[in-house]
């Protein structure tokens, strides 16, 4: 089929369709432009993409980095395994009456703030780790139950119904519906939430800077005002993000196959 | 003359009142379900529930089927009568509901896995092959649902509940939103069910009269009565003694139109 003509005016109407090749020429053109005014726009205190270019080819240099890369990974692994673990066990028993208080009361954890709790959570840890890894999954399991029960809320009450007419009991239709039908749903928010976690990382990182981490590199170029460092750690820490995104994306699709096709009529 | 006899009693519907708050859906809906049997023919039942969208068609549906319970009044089937439970009686709502994560052999198998045989994998696999077979559904058994056109999950979802071994099928509105041409697919589909099994018993909750009647052997209509709250059952059409059940290419008979005419006015 031939590929229709973009118009200029599709690309100012709301659902105009533009197609793939003019959307990759919008996104770098939107770019370049960005780049531009950057680096028009900076050279006093705000360092030029020249000179955050060049900062970031130095950090990439030096083998520091990678240690503190791959200590921040860790940790952000670490608490992301756990707080899925943590968040999944409270999401499904939140349709059990009993559970139900629990899961809310999480929830609205998320309007806690995690300053006001460090004192408290350096008295329950025995160590800097310890204490980096209880506040992530603080911090991040209130917002991964939000999201997971939101999920499970969601669900069409036929499917329960379809359950109960093929003669499923109570547990195997929230197996059947609840755990394996909505899987691809938990994977969806996991990358969703993950963002969240990368965030929090580099705050929590300040807490205890004797393991290093991106955090503790962000903190300590702030403090000495090394601004063409700061904002090169913050391109990289954007970019590790995205790719971890589209990385999850791909594990998606791959791990729930039917994710990808749009239901016919 | 059709020739007939009408047997044991299959399904009791008695006193069915449902209230939501003060709000009255339902108002003593009673009706039974005969087995009817044909010389030489194995036929299950095809009953039409006819109403206006709105009128409490689905909350009927799910009163017959166990899966709400009723304000007052009890649902008796089989031949012992006894009260109807969630899983007796096989569903097939108006959107097609299948496991989205599962593929069709794998939704068919499941279906099977609660029939209450035991049987090993291949048997399971030879008879979900062949009654896929049968519903023409062979070429798509290793694709996810969403993968399949409107018409083959319906009749996928139909052979899921068929597999189940549910001798009653609930249809909600099974000819919503199809053509003219898929509509005649469906009717011989539903046939199909119905012969499977002398006590297969399908009943069709629809607002689609034309198409509806022309499969059943007995209609009731659920209306409203003047100056009455809830719907109820005005009207047992008995198409059988009328001598149009089980015609082929009944739609085109002026005097079933007519009949067809009539009902719509009641409705």
């Amino acid at each position: 089929m031939p590929t229709p003509k973009v118009k200029a005016a599709d690309f100012f109407l709301p659902f105009g369709r533009i197609g793939k090749s003019a959307a990759g020429i919008l996104l770098a053109g939107e770019l370049i432009l960005a780049l531009v005014a950057w680096q028009l726009s900076g050279g006093g205190l705000l360092p030029t993409p020249s000179r955050v270019l060049t900062s970031m080819t130095k950090i990439l240099s030096e083998s520091y980095f990678f240690d503190n890369f791959f200590s921040t990974l860790g940790l952000v692994l670490q608490a992301m395994g756990l707080s899925i673990v943590i968040a999944m066990v409270v999401s499904y028993l939140y349709l059990i009456p009993v559970f139900t208080p629990i899961a809310r009361f999480i929830m609205k954890c998320r309007y806690l703030t995690l300053t006001g709790l460090i004192f408290l959570f350096t008295l329950l840890t025995s160590n800097g780790h310890s204490l980096k890894i209880s506040l992530l999954i603080f911090g991040i399991v209130p917002f991964f139950v939000t999201s997971l029960v939101s999920v499970i809320d969601s669900i069409d009450k036929a499917e329960f119904e379809l359950c109960k007419s093929l003669r499923m009991t109570n547990w195997e239709a929230w197996w059947e519906v609840v755990i394996l039908g909505q899987l691809d749903q938990v994977f969806e928010v996991m990358r969703q939430n993950f963002a969240i976690s990368w965030i929090m990382i580099t705050m929590v990182e300040g807490l205890n800077m004797s393991e290093g981490g991106l955090g503790a590199m962000l903190i300590k170029s702030n403090k000495y005002i090394d601004l063409g460092s700061v904002f090169g750690i913050l391109v990289i820490i954007f970019f590790i993000g995205v790719c971890s995104d589209y990385l999850l994306g791909m594990l998606r699709k791959w791990f729930f196959p039917y994710t990808t096709f749009n239901t016919r009529n | 003359m059709l020739d007939y006899k009408k047997e044991k009693l299959l399904l009791k519907a008695s006193n069915i009142n449902l209230k939501y708050d003060t709000r009255q859906i339902l108002r003593d809906v009673n009706f039974e379900i005969f087995n009817v049997t044909r010389p030489d023919v194995i036929q299950g039942q095809v009953i039409s529930l006819i109403g206006r969208s709105g009128i409490g068609k689905t909350q009927l549906f799910k009163i017959l089927s166990g899966l709400i319970q009723p304000t007052s009044g009890t649902v008796l089937i089989g031949e012992e009568q006894r009260p109807v439970v969630a899983g007796e009686v096989g569903v097939i709502p108006q959107n097609y509901i299948l496991f989205k994560h599962r593929t069709i052999y794998n939704n068919l198998k499941i279906g099977l896995a609660n029939s209450g045989r035991k049987l090993s994998e291949n048997e399971a696999k030879d008879i979900i092959e062949d009654h896929a077979k049968q519903f023409d559904l062979q070429d798509h058994l290793k694709k996810f649902p969403a993968q399949l056109s409107g018409g083959q999950r319906q009749r996928v979802s139909i052979l899921q509940q068929v597999l189940t071994g549910n001798k009653f099928i609930l249809l909600d509105e099974p000819f919503s939103g199809l053509d003219p041409i898929v509509k005649d697919k469906v009717d011989e589909l539903l046939m199909k069910v119905s012969h499977l099994n002398e006590e297969n018993t399908l009943i069709i909750v629809s607002h689609d009269i034309i198409n509806t009647l022309a499969l059943s052997d007995t209609a009731f209509i659920l209306a409203q009565e003047p100056g009455k709250e809830g719907a109820t059952i005005t009207e047992v059409v008995d198409l059988m003694a009328m001598g149009y059940a089980w015609r082929p290419g009944i739609k085109a008979d002026h005097t079933f139109l007519d009949l067809v005419l009539n009902i719509k006015s009641k409705l």
